[in-house]
């Protein structure tokens, strides 16, 4: 097929594999490992904005409900990272539930022991 | 039956080799969850909003609920511009006249009505501290986020039916969402008159 300017060889003509590839860039099956520390950031993140709730402004934000908030965000997070994986890899032979499930889990075991240790 | 189901629907010119445009795709639709995560967690800061507002009314523009609330209004319409810089390589998603997508339009209009609408807000606040939901100065968030979903909406509803085409997501199975897919593939979801 004809390939955009500046792809494929001179004078028309089909484009090899290469230049397919060079179209690419980094494959969005190969993302992974990016996209989970996006999560963990937004977590990580999620926890500090809870916390600055409850450390700093305790009249407006008692600590039973920034971990309540902590913990839907929490919740919210984990489905659009297991949606952005599961999305991303469909159609290939890449699987990466191992560090999804190993993620979540984390996550999760933080999250509680994050509600019952920390805050006022 | 997949197949039959992806024959039955318009067939658009490949302008692109398929794999390079699934893998485009695929990276507007990472950005598009990223946004749907920050916007749905919005939806809790609603709620704790409105709870601060009602033990203090309005103490001072700089509190967490506002921290979240306004950073979302700038960093939803920058991601969305995001998406429209790297929505270029896609033909399928050209609007009229090879301009914007018309869905893509609203929604970044939507959401940067919603970011200048932080500084008209803290004006009015300026001189009146109450915080009643109807004031004007509140219309325009309100306002702007119903503009941003629906072109969100159409704009997402384009992508997915895009790669349900090209056989990377599976159909819709109800008939009625088959043929919303194939009104968003031919630019029509909303209105024959704005493609």
């Amino acid at each position: 097929m004809t390939l955009p300017k500046g792809f494929g060889s001179a004078g028309g003509g089909g484009g090899t594999s290469a230049d397919v590839e060079r179209m690419i860039g980094r494959r969005v099956e190969n993302m992974t490992g990016m996209i989970t520390l996006s999560y963990l950031a937004a977590w990580l993140a999620t926890f500090g904005g809870t916390a600055a709730g409850y450390f700093y402004y305790p009249w407006a934000y008692p600590t039973p409900s920034g971990h309540y908030a902590f913990i839907v965000l929490t919740i919210v997070e984990a489905i659009g990272y297991i949606f952005c994986v599961k999305v991303m890899e469909e159609g290939t032979r890449k699987n990466s539930n191992g560090i999804v499930a190993a993620t979540i889990a984390g996550t999760a075991v933080g999250t509680v022991l994050i509600s019952l240790y920390v805050g006022n | 039956m997949v197949n039959e189901v992806t024959v039955a629907m318009a067939q658009m010119p490949a302008l692109i080799p398929k794999e390079v445009e699934i893998q485009r795709l695929k990276k507007i639709w990472l950005i598009v969850i990223a946004m749907g995560s920050t916007a749905a967690s919005v939806e809790v800061d609603n709620f704790v909003d409105g709870s601060l507002h009602q033990t203090s009314i309005r103490d001072s523009a700089f509190t967490p609920a506002h921290w979240w609330l306004y950073s979302h209004f700038v960093a939803l319409p920058l991601g969305w511009g995001a998406v429209a810089i790297y929505d270029r390589r896609v033909p399928i998603l050209r609007g009229p006249n090879n301009s914007m997508n018309t869905g893509l339009k609203m929604t970044i209009l939507g959401y940067l009505a919603t970011m200048f609408t932080i500084g008209v807000n803290e004006m009015w606040h300026f001189w009146f501290v109450e915080e009643i939901f109807a004031v004007p100065n509140h219309w325009m968030f309100n306002m702007g986020v119903v503009v941003a979903f629906m072109g969100a909406l159409a704009y997402v509803v384009r992508v997915y039916a895009r790669l349900v085409e090209l056989g990377a997501e599976t159909p819709g199975e109800n008939p009625y969402v088959a043929e919303m897919y194939k009104m968003a593939l031919e630019g029509k979801l909303y209105s024959r008159s704005i493609p």
